[in-house]
């Protein structure tokens, strides 16, 4: 295997990081054509001269127009049935934020691909962009625009004695399912304060050191949901929402997730599910 | 005991982040000052208002917790070389949060933010502390996570006077920002004490105690309970507040400012029961 995805994506996200802490000084309100220049140069950092189409209707965002609370913001992608099965990866890359490739999601076979949501921060009214790449190599990108600002930077933390306490544990909800073939919906909370490193301690005048998630691998009885490699624009206690379907939904099975964080500390949980009822 | 009464707007240059209510409590041998105020020129302001009415040493300045309407005046007292009085988890809280106050209170008031700078607490308040003005004694008591996770109460026995800082709004919606459900166990708690009258840290100067309470333990078990019954049914973070205390918007000023935020933090925690 060599380079995995994970170390993929992590090389991209330290150069971006790096590119705009370099450019990120003294802005004004940017113009449409200033964005656009903006997501040409980011597009070619992740995705080098390939070609990046149009989605139309094949990707779609769903993000509020306006966050009210700039480090919570609930992002889905949604990828149209018709191009669904071939979609091997999704990336969420938010323009205008310090490091901008949020997430990059490697999709394994049991994975429902029309829709996966989270919640991310967000810095300055920006351009979301999600793209979806297919087994053959091609990619689709689809945008929206967003008003919020100061996620990144935003104070975390209400009650720290219990995000301490709580670190790294994990909540699943498991959605009822209408029919025994239906897609299992789920819902995994991770308990970690993904802390952005934009945080100033004022006793030692230094930045609170970063301290992210930085993959997610969800598995099915061993076989792949999805991988995650993520990144500081995830939300405190990140929040992933999606479906998959067992290969066998008679069967009972179990639902794996596990993290590696940034202080290269494991966490991992499973969770039961049981087989689905079968029709009379 | 001198209360200045905040205005219910958010901090401008015109009113130099004096939102909240502040005050000074005096005794026979020394003052207390109860939050210096949101800024370095509130805090001079109120400094001014004690030198007015007394010439007895500023001994205690208390910081009820971390939010900068109420605490960034502090430096204002540094010559008086006071106990600068906090919860014991208010130094964590500037640590995480302090830069980030400052900076937004320089782009709120401009010039008018000079001088104003992150309070350094040095006392610190685990369970309870007496503290005695001479024939005057305060017990300050430190709380569990509710309004914030650094809240501290004062309750003037000479009085009979609860001065609950942000524990308790009157009008002005309340804003959780530490944990929904501890707040609503802490009231539980702060109604049996036998106050006279209470000091909210926005609304009118003195209220009758408890009754000033119920609009707030009414807003918060609303929240909990609309909240609870967003997520069973599934609705998603960003569209729960509005199915979330909807009845509430006519009782409180600031409404459409706050609510939404206080449902968001209220979904983040309770998601988790």
């Amino acid at each position: 295997m060599g380079v995995t995805p994970s170390m993929f994506a992590r090389a991209i996200f330290s150069s971006l990081l790096l590119l705009m802490m370099i450019g990120g000084s003294g802005r004004a309100e940017p113009s449409e054509a200033e964005r656009a220049a903006r997501w040409s140069d980011l597009r070619h950092a992740i995705f080098g001269n390939r070609v990046v189409e149009d989605a139309g209707e094949l990707v779609a965002i769903d993000a509020p127009a306006r966050a009210e609370d700039a480090a919570i913001v609930p992002v889905a992608i949604r990828v149209a049935e018709r191009l669904g099965r071939d979609v091997r990866g999704l990336y969420l890359v938010i323009d205008d934020n310090p490091s901008p490739l949020a997430a990059h999601f490697v999709l394994g076979p049991l994975v429902d691909t029309r829709e996966i949501a989270t919640r991310v921060r967000i810095d300055d009214y920006t351009y979301l962009h999600a793209v979806a790449e297919t087994g053959d190599g091609r990619l689709y990108a689809a945008s929206q625009f967003i008003k919020a600002a100061g996620g990144c930077s935003a104070p975390a933390g209400k009650d720290q004695a219990l995000a301490l306490e709580r670190l790294g544990k994990m909540k699943l909800t498991v959605g009822e399912r209408p029919t025994p073939d239906a897609p299992i919906k789920v819902k995994l909370l991770v308990s970690h304060p993904n802390n952005s490193g934009l945080q100033m301690d004022q006793a030692t005048r230094n930045y609170i050191p970063a301290d992210f998630m930085q993959t997610l691998e969800v598995t099915y009885n061993g076989q792949s949901v999805f991988q995650l490699a993520s990144d500081i624009a995830i939300s405190e206690d990140p929040s992933f929402e999606f479906s998959f379907r067992p290969a066998d939904p008679a069967v009972a099975g179990v639902i794996t997730a596990e993290i590696l964080d940034s202080s290269q500390r494991r966490f991992s949980q499973s969770w039961p599910i049981p087989a689905a009822a079968q029709q009379m | 005991m001198f209360v200045h009464n905040g205005v219910h707007e958010e901090a401008s240059a015109e009113n130099e982040d004096a939102i909240a209510n502040i005050g000074f409590i005096v005794g026979a041998a020394s003052v207390a000052v109860i939050d210096p105020g949101g800024s370095f020129e509130e805090g001079r302001a109120l400094r001014a208002a004690i030198r007015s009415r007394t010439d007895l040493p500023i001994r205690y300045v208390v910081l009820t917790h971390v939010h900068p309407d109420h605490i960034l005046g502090a430096a204002a007292f540094r010559d008086d070389h006071p106990d600068f009085i906090g919860h014991s988890k208010l130094p964590g809280a500037l640590a995480q949060r302090g830069e980030y106050y400052l900076r937004r209170l320089e782009d709120a008031l401009g010039v008018a933010a000079i001088g104003t700078e992150i309070p350094k607490p040095t006392k610190l308040v685990s369970d309870r502390l007496e503290l005695d003005l001479g024939g005057r004694r305060l017990i300050l008591r430190a709380h569990g996570p509710a309004h914030t996770d650094n809240d501290l109460t004062v309750f003037d026995e000479k009085t009979r006077t609860f001065w609950l800082a942000d524990l308790l709004f009157v009008d002005r919606i309340p804003v959780i920002d530490g944990s929904l459900v501890g707040w609503l166990k802490e009231l539980q708690e702060l109604v049996q004490v036998p106050a006279d009258r209470a000091v909210p840290g926005h609304g009118p100067p003195s209220v009758p105690w408890p009754r000033a309470a119920e609009p707030e333990r009414q807003y918060l078990d609303s929240v909990a309970h609309d909240t609870r019954a967003a997520i069973k049914a599934g609705i998603g973070i960003a569209d729960a507040y509005r199915h979330v205390a909807q009845s509430e918007r006519g009782h409180w000023l600031l409404f459409d400012d706050y609510h939404q935020r206080n449902v968001t933090a209220s979904y983040k925690e309770l998601e988790w029961e």
